[in-house]
């Protein structure tokens, strides 16, 4: 046991640089999901067959399929189609257009907890669609939606230890490789589940704080 | 007097329900109307038609000697031009009501902010309300908010004004401070439509009243006949009971 802890101790600043390199990964699908999810999620809600139809598919495809194969169909399978993506890009995307698909639904559901009587309002002045969506209705969604935001984010950090397969020297990679010098399981994995848990229990604390911030006195 | 909204022979279905039997109507600029009658007649959905936040099926309106045209993105500017009042108010919660005030002067007129804060002062102090400029929806009582919600729409200098049930979302006490907002509009010479059951005010201030059931106007006469003389039955059964509650 001494000698574990010696070893978690001795590699507490290599497990932190993977985790510099998971919060990095994870803030970029972050913004890519919220990006994605904006406008899929609009786009599930648009009278326009030509727009929710497409939005539908890409929600249920990406929901339905394992973010593994996801993973590995953008880093493998791509360049068979001669698109070559570097390992931390190939992460990203997958991450981000995986999330997408999660904010997407948030999205929806938060445009639609807002009173239709929001929208009238808007067009009653004169605003047209995309002016109330961005001005009226988006800005109190998010609001309304900022609780399930936090829980996809943390869920989006946790899910990133996946991209450690495709050889990026995230948190979990880091662990694996101390452990395959080391063999010291135990306070590896142990030393790699809390400093997840200290990125986890942080973010869940912004985004609460977020909350209290944005609610109207 | 000039013509400024006709309505034609306007006919408005949600699935197989017929809501609006041919409404026609005719409005000059300055004249206040206002609709009475039971619910589910069509008041407000005739109201709606106007700047047509409810599609319709059949017929025409003609505001300001122009079609409205809904697929046009002409809508847009007609809205601007057609000031609406809602019974739940709607302000918008997430701003304070001095950006509830200059949004869409801003976004929509493109008028610069300075300008659009000056007026928005003018028009809050006008409808009492000039020390809630900082305020949040939230914070404001049922009455103020609906006074912020008339000057929100006078904002943007609209020809004419609709008022769909103004006054029925508020506590009896807080009626009369719309009500007065409302007067003081009326007597400045803005168009008015005013769907309320709030006889009182229709007997001072309106021009003329129609009163409508099941789809149809089914009587129209200023006020004094009206509501001396009504000369329909339904009618009559209608005033006896608001009247006499």
């Amino acid at each position: 046991m001494a000698y574990q802890m010696q070893v978690l101790i001795e590699n507490f600043g290599y497990l932190l640089i993977g985790a510099v390199e998971t919060l990095k990964i994870t803030s970029i699908a972050v913004l890519m999901g919220l990006f994605i999810g904006t406008f899929v999620g609009m786009g599930r809600l648009a009278k326009s067959r030509v727009l929710s139809y497409p939005s539908s598919v890409y929600v249920e495809f990406l929901r339905g399929t394992p973010l593994l194969v996801q993973i590995f169909l953008i880093y493998y399978g791509l360049p068979s189609l001669g698109l070559n993506l570097k390992a931390f890009p190939a992460a990203v995307i997958a991450l981000g257009i995986n999330s997408g698909a999660y904010v997407a639904e948030i999205v929806r559901a938060g445009i639609q907890s807002v009173a239709k009587g929001q929208y009238e309002a808007a067009r009653s002045l004169g605003m047209t669609h995309s002016q109330a969506m961005r001005y009226v209705i988006l800005p109190q969604a998010f609001r309304n939606i900022l609780p399930a935001l936090g829980n996809e984010f943390i869920a989006l950090l946790k899910d990133s230890s996946l991209v450690s397969v495709i050889g990026i020297t995230e948190l979990m990679k880091s662990g694996q490789i101390v452990i395959s010098r080391t063999f010291a399981s135990f306070s590896i994995y142990g030393g790699v589940a809390l400093i997840y848990f200290g990125m986890t229990f942080t973010l869940s604390r912004i985004v609460r704080y977020a909350e209290k911030r944005m609610a109207i006195s | 007097m000039s013509e400024i909204l006709k309505i034609e022979n306007l006919h408005k279905y949600y699935g197989d329900l017929h809501v609006l039997k041919g409404i026609n109507l005719h409005l000059d600029k300055g004249e206040v109307l206002v609709v009475i009658g039971p619910s589910g007649s069509g008041k407000s959905t005739m109201l709606r038609c106007i700047n047509h936040l409810e599609e319709y099926q059949k017929g025409r309106i003609i505001f300001e000697g122009k079609v409205i045209d809904p697929n046009s993105s002409d809508i847009n500017r007609v809205r601007t031009k057609i000031g609406m009042v809602f019974q739940h108010f709607y302000l918008f919660p997430h701003l304070k009501v001095i950006d509830n005030l200059i949004l869409a002067p801003t976004k929509v007129l493109n008028m610069e902010k300075e300008e659009a804060v000056e007026k928005a002062k003018k028009l809050l102090d006008r409808v009492g309300l000039l020390d809630k400029i900082e305020a949040y929806p939230s914070n404001l009582s049922g009455g103020q908010q609906q006074r912020v919600a008339i000057a929100r729409a006078l904002m943007m200098d609209p020809d004419i004004m609709l008022f769909d049930e103004p006054t029925s979302a508020l506590d009896p006490e807080l009626v009369y401070e719309v009500l007065a907002v409302m007067k003081d509009l009326a007597k400045s010479g803005m168009t008015m439509i005013v769907v309320t059951h709030e006889m009182g005010f229709a007997k001072e201030v309106a021009d003329r009243v129609i009163f409508m059931d099941d789809g149809n106007i089914v009587a129209e006469a200023p006020p004094d006949e009206f509501f001396s003389h009504p000369k329909n039955d339904r009618m009559r059964e209608f005033l006896n009971r608001i009247l006499n509650i």
